[in-house]
């Protein structure tokens, strides 16, 4: 994996480069920004470009960023900086719903999209969960499934505690206080065939936001990996890519 | 010195094992629990109360803002400010204050900060807190991200609402306005003073002084908790090349009056200790949402010792825990007297607020707390930084005889 630093307008991109083969670009969540597990998979198969979102690693900008169509611009300028003309996208959680929004507003650029546990959409009849004011163990459970315990506090260097800040502002930034940044207007645009992938036992997203995607993208198939949370791609790297790798060839 | 007695309207009936049964005071505390005709009644007891303080020489009467709050009662503090103005003479009123995010656009707060300024004859002072957690980012959900840029961009619309004389434009990020033009406008010149009452953003502190507002420092962790705060305060204006007039800080502390200590033990402790174990039974989710709290100012906290607002008791703290560690300040008139000029010194501040209504306290007893506080105890202290300092963020009130003749 190499890792480079592009200055694009507003600021500073982070890019991960790896693998050889047709290009995927990958949009990290909240909380697997710096996971390779799955990435590394990708890369047997395919040429892995994944972007850092700003106020991730060395991205910056995100104080520029007023609401999700100014973050739509500002991947517009990395995927140009980073000379993506045309790619497979793929995105989790808020990199999902930021992959969902790129390919309503450009879809001849990305010929196939592959979301993971996105948000983007509000169903009052299944919320969201507010994870933002979650307990730690709440939080762990609704990310990595029943029974999974809190990590413990303390022992963590200041850095990690100030990226851990950093990245839960900037999900505020997108996701506060309801997950719906007006997707739905859009996502009709949404033609190219899409995956779906959704953990069974996720409590951040639930899977009948699965089903909603499916409903809204008709082009879309939805696996569901039973017994995985939040993120699937990371309980499952081997699987999932394999899954992944099947649908983009 | 200034004094000024402050109030925080609790619902001062909540169940008495509150912290055990549910899960926080503020924001989805249970509409159930709250009874319009008790809470009817409580409105008259502490709007008395704070009458009753201006009657007895307070210098300033102050109320605040809070949302969905079992412990605070005043979405709209300017409600009270205006219950208060006709009702009152000389005293200060002070609103601590209006949260400006949660007024749309902030030129609502310049237009009603200006009503209460000519209803009081210039008895005004205008607070301009950022906002807890609990008020901004759950009980409004004003985005945590950007609470802050908000904040500072509405205060300047307010400022300049009051102060420019022409119509104008504003073009800003979160406000966009054609025709600024606030009729009425203050009596008080350049504006009325302003507070802000803050918890620890370090940001805060600098901004404050360079607007050259007074810096409330406004927490129930008491007086030697906040030593750190205050000194960092004042380092800052020392970098910045400010003096140390006191007047530039303000502060709250709790208070209990009594003619003895086995005395105040025996009827005040259970009500102070309800006040902290129960009333502040705030889920800790709520309390920092993330980017309410700047990266530097979470450095800060973890590198360098200012505490937390809502660093909340989470274990029961006792009476004589909280009495110890300076949560709250009691004894007799002169220990209570000796303490506060003591506190007042160590924390170099010129604009005490005083809390004498607390937690599960009726109305007798806060009355009796209000009363010797007023008679005994502010004579003992209000000498304070005179001849030193002169307090250029006060109120210069009075209505002006020569309005009378405009309108004959």
């Amino acid at each position: 994996m190499s890792s480079r630093l592009l200055q694009i307008h507003g600021g500073q991109l982070e890019i991960d480069e790896l693998g050889s083969g047709s290009p995927v670009v990958y949009l990290h969540g909240i909380w697997d920004a710096h996971e390779d597990a799955f990435v590394e998979e990708l890369a047997r198969s395919f040429s892995v470009t994944r972007l850092h979102l700003p106020g991730f690693g060395q991205s910056t900008g995100d104080e520029k960023l007023q609401d999700v169509h100014d973050a739509i611009y500002w991947l517009l300028d990395a995927l140009d900086a980073a000379g993506i003309s045309e790619a497979a996208l793929i995105g989790h959680c808020l990199g999902g719903m930021l992959a969902a929004e790129l390919a309503a507003v450009q879809p001849r650029r990305f010929p196939k999209l592959v979301l993971i546990s996105p948000f983007g959409l509000w169903n009052g009849l299944h919320p969201t969960m507010d994870f933002f004011a979650a307990s730690a163990a709440q939080l762990a459970e609704a990310l990595h499934g029943p029974g999974a315990a809190a990590p413990l506090p303390g022992g963590q260097s200041l850095e990690e505690v100030v990226a851990r800040a950093k990245a839960r502002e900037v999900a505020a930034r997108f996701l506060w206080p309801l997950p719906n940044r007006g997707l739905n207007k859009r996502i009709h645009r949404i033609t190219m065939p899409t995956l779906l992938v959704w953990g069974s036992e996720d409590g951040i997203t639930p899977p009948d936001y699965g089903q909603d995607f499916r409903q809204l993208i008709p082009s879309s198939e939805l696996h569901v990996v039973q017994g995985a949370a939040h993120m699937p791609h990371l309980a499952q790297p081997q699987a999932v890519a394999t899954l992944v790798e099947a649908f983009l060839k | 010195m200034k004094v000024c007695m402050f109030h925080l309207m609790p619902y001062r009936v909540l169940p008495n094992d509150f912290k055990e049964h549910y899960k926080s005071v503020w924001v989805d505390i249970p509409s159930e629990l709250f009874d319009p005709q008790v809470g009817a009644q409580l409105y008259d007891e502490y709007l008395d109360q704070l009458e009753y303080a201006a009657t007895l020489g307070f210098d300033g009467i102050c109320v605040n803002e809070h949302h969905q709050n079992g412990y605070g009662l005043m979405p709209s503090p300017n409600l009270m400010a205006a219950s208060l103005a006709r009702r009152t003479k000389d005293v200060a009123i002070i609103v601590l204050g209006n949260s400006v995010a949660l007024y749309n656009p902030p030129t609502r707060v310049a237009e009603e900060f200006a009503m209460l300024d000519c209803l009081t004859g210039g008895r005004l002072v205008a607070g301009f807190p950022v906002g807890t957690s609990q008020d901004t980012n759950f009980a409004y959900s004003v985005n945590p991200a950007t609470l802050r840029e908000q904040y500072y961009e509405a205060v300047d619309l307010i400022v300049d609402a009051w102060t420019r004389p022409e119509v104008f434009s504003f073009d800003g990020k979160y406000t966009q306005l054609r025709y600024v033009n606030i009729w009425p406008r203050p009596i008080q010149k350049p504006h009325p003073p302003v507070w802000i009452p803050g918890g620890r953003s370090i940001e805060t502190w600098g901004w404050s002084l360079d607007h050259n507002f007074v810096y409330a420092s406004l927490s129930y962790g008491g007086y030697k908790r906040a030593q750190t705060t205050m000194d960092h305060f004042w380092q800052v204006a020392d970098k910045k090349g400010y003096d140390r007039n006191p007047y530039r800080a303000g502060f709250l502390q709790l208070v209990v009056v009594g003619n003895s200590r086995d005395e105040i033990d025996d009827k005040y402790a259970q009500h102070v200790e309800y006040f902290y174990n129960q009333m502040l039974h705030v889920w800790p989710g709520y309390q920092d949402a993330p980017g309410y709290r700047s990266i530097d100012t979470i450095k800060a906290s973890l590198t360098g010792g200012t505490a937390q607002l809502g660093d909340a008791v989470t274990r029961y703290a006792p009476w004589k825990q909280l009495v110890d560690n300076g949560n709250v300040v009691v004894g007799t008139p002169s220990q209570v007297a000796e303490e506060l000029e003591h506190l007042a010194r160590s924390l170099h501040v010129g604009h005490l607020m005083l809390l004498n209504q607390i937690g599960s306290m009726p109305p007798d007893l806060a009355r009796e707390n209000i009363r010797l506080t007023a008679t005994e105890v502010l004579p003992k202290i209000r000498h304070l930084w005179d001849g030193e300092w002169e307090d250029h963020w006060w109120i210069a009130s009075q209505r002006s005889p020569a309005a009378a003749g405009a309108l004959s």
